[in-house]
């Protein structure tokens, strides 16, 4: 059985795997994915039947431990249960059939065989999160799903506009993965080696009588929250799901309709015994899908294009789904999930039909259809127009159109703050920062001479201040793209300087974590300085510049070492992150706000910027040639 | 159309604006769609010359990159003699000559990309470059869902307008009345002026953004062209209200007004008041202007050059068979059966099969209106919609009546196979997810498994019933209400029928039975359906024309009529009415009870030896669908392209008219022994009953403008898929009815896209008239404006002399002598089968010879 369930995570890997080295021919990818589609399907089937054999009983599978220093554990942890297991079947079973459909959809498409890759990687990542034992395997998973979710909705990358709509469902994502990435750190801290999820239902009989984790507990609850309504576009962050329906539409299926937007679900599935524990996390849950339902059905009603109208109608039946867990429907919010997943997957498939059936089959019945009715083609309908005053009706229909006013709200925020403090730090000028640099090597050394037992932890405050300062310059430069580099490394070198100040024994986590960073920091700057050397870039900094069509093999070095900085699970960076939050945050729980700050805005900073550089379309500078009379 | 004068005098913004919309593209809504020549904006210029101007103002590519020429060299698809024709064209002396035939064969990986150009390069994009503002992604979401809620046809529940209001007001009223403010025209410097009418909001924008008044025009272009598909739709609505099936009242005027207040608004909101206007630039020098500086055309001469090789050894393949064709004598038997084809390329193979099958059978090729223009409504027609080109505005309505009584049919929004289309309340929405979603899994997996196994519910368009009789005859001259006459008089008939019986040549030798065929085609899943249909028809199937004309034919009344200008009609003649659907090659065929036993006798051998024809021609079709089957096996070929054409995830249930690229204007003896592959648009017609070239213009003028439309139109978008094309479709959304976009925020996309295109050689029409040259000289000077389409080269035009076969191409400056290589001809084989047999792109022409035809 543990075989099978590791085959179910790896082979969607081998697929990736395959694709990528294969020599892109059309059937080869084609073969490679029918075939790998084909031995999931009976190493899934094979799983489940012998869960089901076993008394559908709840399996969890340790495959061996990671990492271990003292008392932190990072094991590999795998679990299968009910919910895992009615995941897993729905993601094969799409899966599959998305792999035959694009087998012909996508036939001579440039991007065949990038399309399969990172369908590939995105499903791997899913059975990673289905399949996981322990949030931090989530994590991993999620991260996967992120990026795989970044590229496909990026997929045509000589128009910026899929370009800048991917970089804002990668915010959203980043954004709620502070979440994720300080939820696992709380279930460290909180559970200590016993944060599987199969001991989770378990845990709490004992904690009922212990009020000391209550509010420690409720934060956890809200992380994992946010979490799950970032992933599934939920209130407030519904906007992001139609406007990321820009790659191929069986992807923009699979992601939006099946699969991706059903993850939050998952996730409060999972965690289900840790914010179901008291009344006022699950009143949350309600609350987020009360919300999102209403603005979501309302929004839906002035969509005028399919995609976007099927978007909303999803995003409301999943708001209906949490409503149902805040209600500890389980069961039902299982079955919905299913319908749902294959309902939209269908209606986003068949989405271009709907001219032929406006204009054909409804037209064609002796029907009230309201192309022949003038009063339905009305500003809003009858029902609504009697009742409702005119600046009533005005403000139902901008509500609507803007829908929900949620992405100015998030924008305002969120995003605003940010941008405002990073404009602040560019503005700073050179001798103040030579000044803060040389006041911080005299902390530094004041730290080392060892002056004081608390010296150290108290320098790190400036230095983690430092760290997100730095990061949020980062994310407002705009001109250079070596500065945007720097900065970030920076960032993370203040990191990792900040936790070797409160933990000086910590210093082979620190190390492990720059290994991560300093090869893919080099890396980046060495690709960075080859890619711009003829160019003048901060003349125009706002041009596309499209490198992936014009220098495709340096970009997708840019692209390694982009992943690398921001601690995607490729590199030792991620693990070190993990360890670092836990080292300093075990003592000083403050300090883990302020690298979950950094971490998120160094990913945005990076995707930005290489956004900017790697995509868009080529263009020439000048025509050569003369005129012929 | 001459490019915008700014100089001197003062800014005029209406005619500006009617200025700046020739620039625009000029496609509908996507229910009809209808082939166009892309880059008409530039058609006064000479074709190379045109299409320069148009890569300066559009940021589009001219040509293949030059190695798609070399390799076609390598292939042996360009010859030398034909890039020796290209450089003597080009008119530059011997020793540039020389240099130029060294240049080509160098490697040049740039040449073809775009110049710099207003859409890219302009004022706009300097002075947002100043500014750090990414503004189109600003203001394009903003501006684009208020125009698609506002011109949407039937996709959001809720619609934007009030009855007849206007673009403007809606805005303005959503703005001032409302409590939540419409983003982000809450701004107060642009609340403000909001009350002052468009007029006065453009140019008060203009004012702050820009400053300049010799610089309005050029910026308000390049506003529009930052969403071409949007700004073009808008000019088609204001000029057509017709176009959509609920009127909408909006102008780009109005468009501007609103555009212009938004861009002003975001720009206040992220400056203040004061920000650097676009007269301030410090690089305004150096930015290309909208005026005759900027639009010269620079022709980049070797992609020129090979570009016209590539046409002429392309059109040579066809004029060397063409010189070698025997000179036609008159036949005296008349065939067993005559059936007339659209133009159609589609129908080229067909027709060739058809005559392989039964040599006693003719055909003839027309526009596939079969000359009758009319508004028709089907029995299932919500709307009447327009069966004849678009350049003709139809005065006749045609109804269908049911002939028994039709069952009741069941209201499809309360049909639980297709709740995924329909609206739903909230609650029945989740109760619909929670119990039928699951049934979607298998009927998701039972339609990409198995695609042909056809699900109950789905139509396809052979299938529709036969029910309804055409109501033809007018009974009384009173128009309706809209001003249209139901049906035809006798005499009006008979000028139709005899009109086009007359262009095709059929006036005489008529077989026992004629049958009339149009063409449709039916697909799933494919929001350009419209653009598979006949073109003739203005993208629709032309059932309804091939039977009208039948049945006027058969109208004693109307026969009467045209014996007296000389057609004599036996009476054992028998016209029927048949539609050829190109995608699933099956042909229905119509009316059928209303004719006689041997004429039901007779058909039935046509109909076998169409049956035969059909599964011939979809092998030939199969040659270039990668993944079809490649047999010799007729019926699996056919099988494939049922099942191609039901299939969910087939973006291509057809090529439609790739590779288009002869016209032929003759009688059939002059292409019957030919292979053309698919690519001509063959039109009737005899040279032998037009003395004064009045029947040969009136054919000219049908046929330049479809075929050259639909010619240009692939030739373009295959050249710069993503400019002047729609770019692959596999993105696309349907916006409103109106079109499709990539993705929700996305501008309308006009052209073609990709997966139409992708086998296209893009070369231009070469249209060839069999007629002597002094008849064609009469003829065109009946032309009109069209002869602009020759008089630039947008069309190659040539004439091959009936008796001799003398060839000679239209020039600017007179008729040019065709010299051909002497000892060269066009290859030749025995069957279609031995020629496509392997071969994956396009084919020369070739002769049969050793037929029994």
């Amino acid at each position: 059985m543990s075989v099978l369930l590791l085959a179910c995570v790896f082979i969607p890997l081998l697929g990736f795997t395959l694709i990528f080295f294969s020599d892109g021919g059309e059937r080869k990818v084609a073969m490679i994915s029918l075939w790998m589609t084909r031995v999931n399907g009976v190493a899934v089937i094979g799983l489940l039947s012998m869960w089901a054999a076993s008394g559908f009983n709840s399996f969890e599978y340790q495959w061996f431990q990671l990492y271990q220093h003292g008392d932190y554990q990072f094991p590999i942890l795998f679990y299968l249960d009910r919910v895992g297991a009615a995941y897993l079947f729905c993601v094969w079973a799409i899966f599959s059939i998305i792999v035959k459909y694009c087998r012909v959809y996508m036939h001579r498409d440039a991007g065949y065989q990038r399309f399969f890759q990172t369908i590939f990687a995105f499903v791997f990542g899913l059975n990673i999160i289905v399949l996981s034992g322990s949030i931090d395997i989530l994590f991993a998973g999620w991260e996967v799903v992120g990026i795989s979710s970044f590229l496909l909705i990026a997929f045509y990358r000589h128009r910026w506009q899929p370009v800048r709509n991917a970089l804002r469902a990668y915010t959203i994502y980043r954004f709620c993965d502070v979440g994720l990435l300080m939820g696992a750190w709380m279930s460290h801290l909180l559970f200590h080696e016993s944060q599987h999820f199969s001991q989770m239902s378990g845990l709490f009989d004992n904690y009922v009588s212990n009020p000391v984790n209550y509010a420690a507990l409720s934060l956890l609850s809200v992380l994992i929250i946010l979490a799950a309504s970032g992933k599934s576009a939920q209130f407030p962050f519904c906007f992001w799901l139609p406007r990321a329906m820009e790659g191929p539409t069986p992807s923009s299926a699979i992601f939006y309709g099946a699969l991706s937007i059903h993850l939050g679900v998952f996730l409060l599935l999972r965690t289900m015994p840790i914010w179901s524990f008291h009344y006022l996390t699950r009143l949350i849950v309600l609350a987020i899908g009360l919300l999102t339902v209403m603005i979501a059905s309302l929004s839906e009603r002035t969509q005028s294009n399919i995609k976007g109208q099927v978007a909303y109608a999803s995003i409301a039946q999943v708001g209906f789904m949490f409503i149902e867990l805040a209600l500890g429907l389980e069961t039902l919010a299982l079955l919905h999930f299913m319908s749902n997943a294959f309902l939209r997957c269908y209606q986003l498939l068949v989405s271009p039909s709907i001219v032929a059936h406006l204009l054909r089959v409804e037209g064609a019945v002796n029907s009230d259809f309201y192309i022949k009715d003038r009063q339905k083609l009305q500003f809003l309908p009858t029902s609504l127009r009697d009742v409702l005053p005119d600046v009533l009706q005005n403000t139902l229909y901008v509500f609507a159109l803007q829908e929900g006013q949620l992405e100015i709200l998030v924008r305002s925020l969120l995003w605003d703050p940010l941008k405002r403090l990073g404009a602040a730090m560019s503005r700073v000028s050179t001798w103040i920062k030579w000044l803060a640099a040389v006041a911080l090597v005299i902390w530094l050394f004041i730290a080392v001479n060892n002056v004081s037992s608390v010296a150290g932890v108290y320098l790190s405050i400036p230095v983690s201040v430092l760290m997100v300062l730095v990061a949020t310059s980062a994310f407002s430069q705009k001109h250079s793209p070596f500065k945007v580099w720097n900065s970030v490394a920076m960032s993370s070198f203040l990191a990792a300087l900040a936790v070797w100040l409160m933990v000086p024994d910590a210093i082979y986590d620190e190390l492990l974590f720059l290994s991560g960073i300093v090869p893919s920091w080099l890396l980046g700057v060495w690709v960075l300085s080859r890619l711009l050397k003829n160019e003048r870039f901060a003349e125009t900094s706002f041009r596309y510049r499209a490198f992936a069509q014009t220098r495709p093999s340096l970009s997708l070095l840019l692209f390694i070492s982009f992943l690398g900085m921001v601690g995607f699970p490729i590199t030792p960076a991620f693990l070190g992150e993990d360890l670092l939050l836990s080292h300093a945050s075990g003592q000083h729980p403050w300090f883990a706000l302020g690298i979950t700050i950094a971490f998120v805005v160094n990913g945005i900073a990076l995707a930005r910027m290489f956004l900017r550089l790697s995509m868009g379309r080529a263009v020439r500078s000048e025509v050569r040639e003369f005129r012929v009379g | 159309m001459t490019i915008h004068k700014h100089n001197g005098d003062e800014f005029e913004l209406d005619a500006a604006i009617d200025h700046l919309a020739h620039w625009l593209p000029t496609q509908g809504p996507i229910k009809d769609f209808i082939h166009h020549n892309t880059l008409h904006a530039v058609q006064h210029f000479p074709f190379h010359d045109g299409v320069a101007v148009a890569a300066k103002v559009f940021g589009a590519r001219s040509y293949l990159p030059i190695e798609d020429y070399q390799k076609r060299f390598e292939e042996g698809r360009i010859t030398q003699t034909a890039i020796d024709w290209a450089i003597e064209q080009c008119g530059c002396h011997a020793a540039a000559a020389e240099q130029l035939q060294a240049d080509l064969f160098t490697a040049d990986p740039h040449s073809h990309l775009p110049p710099i150009s207003l859409a890219n390069d302009g004022i706009r994009n300097a002075w947002l470059n100043r500014l750090e503002m990414d503004l189109n992604a600003l203001v394009h979401p903003v501006i684009f869902r208020l125009l698609s809620n506002f011109l949407d046809q039937g996709i959001s529940r809720w619609a934007l307008p009030k009855d007849g209001e206007r673009f403007w007001d809606c805005v303005v009223r959503l703005t001032l009345n409302s409590l939540i403010p419409l983003y982000p025209f809450h701004q107060t410097q642009v609340r403000e002026i909001l009350n002052e009418g468009p007029d006065q909001v453009i140019l008060h924008c203009l004012q702050q953004i820009v400053g300049d008044e010799q610089l309005y025009a050029q910026y308000l272009l390049e506003v529009l062209l930052a969403h071409p598909g949007w700004s073009g739709m808008v000019r088609i609505i204001e000029t057509n209200p017709q176009s959509l099936l609920a009127p909408r009242d909006i102008s780009l005027k109005q468009l501007l007004a609103v555009e212009l207040a938004c861009e002003l608004a975001f720009v206040d909101k992220k400056k203040g008041r004061h920000f650097l206007r676009i007269d301030q630039l410090p690089e305004l020098a150096s930015i290309p202007l909208f005026d005759e500086t900027h639009l010269t055309p620079e022709v980049p001469l070797k992609l020129r050059v090979w570009h016209e090789a590539m046409e002429w050894s392309l059109h040579s393949e066809l004029l060397l068979a063409l010189r070698d064709q025997p000179v036609a004598e008159t036949v005296v038997k008349a065939p067993d059966v005559q059936a007339i084809f659209c133009i159609d390329d589609r129908e080229c193979s067909l027709r060739r099969y058809l005559e392989e099958v039964n040599p006693n059978i003719e055909t003839f090729g027309a526009p596939g209106f079969f000359g009758i223009d009319f508004l028709y409504q089907g029995l299932d027609d919500v709307y009447p919609v327009a069966q004849c080109p678009v350049v003709v505005k139809p005065r006749h309505l045609i109804t269908e009546s049911a002939t028994q009584p039709r069952p009741e049919k069941r209201d499809p929004r309360q049909d639980l196979s297709k709740m995924h289309f329909s609206a739903h309340s909230l609650a029945r929405g989740w109760i619909y997810t929670q119990t039928l979603g699951v049934a979607y899994a298998a009927r998701l997996a039972w339609s990409v498994f198995k695609p042909a196994t056809k699900l109950p519910g789905i139509r396809t368009l052979s299938e529709v019933d036969v029910h309804g009789h055409l109501h033809l005859l007018r009974e009384n001259d009173e128009p309706n209400e809209e001003g249209y006459l139901l049906g035809f008089s006798l005499a009006e008939m008979a000028e139709k029928v005899g009109g086009q019986l007359r262009s095709i040549g059929l006036v005489k030798n008529f077989a026992r039975l004629v049958v009339a065929v149009a063409h449709g085609s039916s697909s799933v899943n494919n929001p350009h359906f419209a653009a598979y249909d006949c073109g003739a028809c203005a993208g629709k199937p032309g059932a309804p024309n091939a039977r009208a004309f039948a049945w006027m034919a058969n109208q004693e009344g109307v026969r009467a009529i045209l014996r007296e200008q000389g057609i004599d009609i036996p009476d054992s003649t028998c016209f029927a009415a048949a539609m050829h659907n190109t995608s699933r090659d099956e042909m229905v065929f119509f009316d059928q009870q209303s004719l006689d036993k041997p004429t039901h006798e007779r058909l039935h051998g046509f109909q076998h030896a169409a049956q035969k024809a059909l599964q011939r021609n979809a092998r030939e079709r199969c040659r270039w669908f990668e993944l079809g089957p490649q047999t010799p096996d007729n019926e699996s070929a056919h099988r494939h392209v049922l099942e191609r054409a039901a299939s969910i995830f087939e973006p291509r249930p057809e090529y439609n008219h790739s590779n288009n690229l002869y016209c032929i204007v003759g009688r059939r003896s002059l292409t019957r022994h030919l292979f053309m592959d698919r690519r001509a648009f063959l039109q009737s017609y005899d040279p032998n009953i037009d003395h004064d070239g009045s029947i040969l213009a009136r054919v000219l003028s049908a046929a330049i403008p479809v075929c050259g439309g639909i010619n240009l139109e692939y030739l373009f978008s295959r050249i710069d898929n993503s400019v002047y094309g729609a770019g692959t479709k596999l993105p696309h959304n349907v916006i409103g009815l109106l079109g499709v976009a990539n993705g929700v925020e996305g501008d309308l996309r006009t052209g073609l896209p990709s997966q139409m295109i992708e086998v296209h050689e893009p070369a231009r029409l070469l249209l060839v008239v069999e007629q002597r040259l002094e008849v064609v000289d009469q003829a065109l000077a009946k032309l009109g404006p069209l002869l602009e389409w020759l008089e630039n080269d947008w069309v190659r035009f040539a004439a091959c002399d009936p008796r001799t076969r003398a060839l000679n191409l239209y020039r600017r400056q007179g008729w040019q002598a065709i010299e051909l290589v002497k000892d060269r001809v066009a290859p030749v084989s025995s069957r279609s089968e031995k020629i496509i047999v392997g071969q994956t792109k396009t084919i020369p022409v070739h002769q049969f010879v050793g037929r029994h035809l």
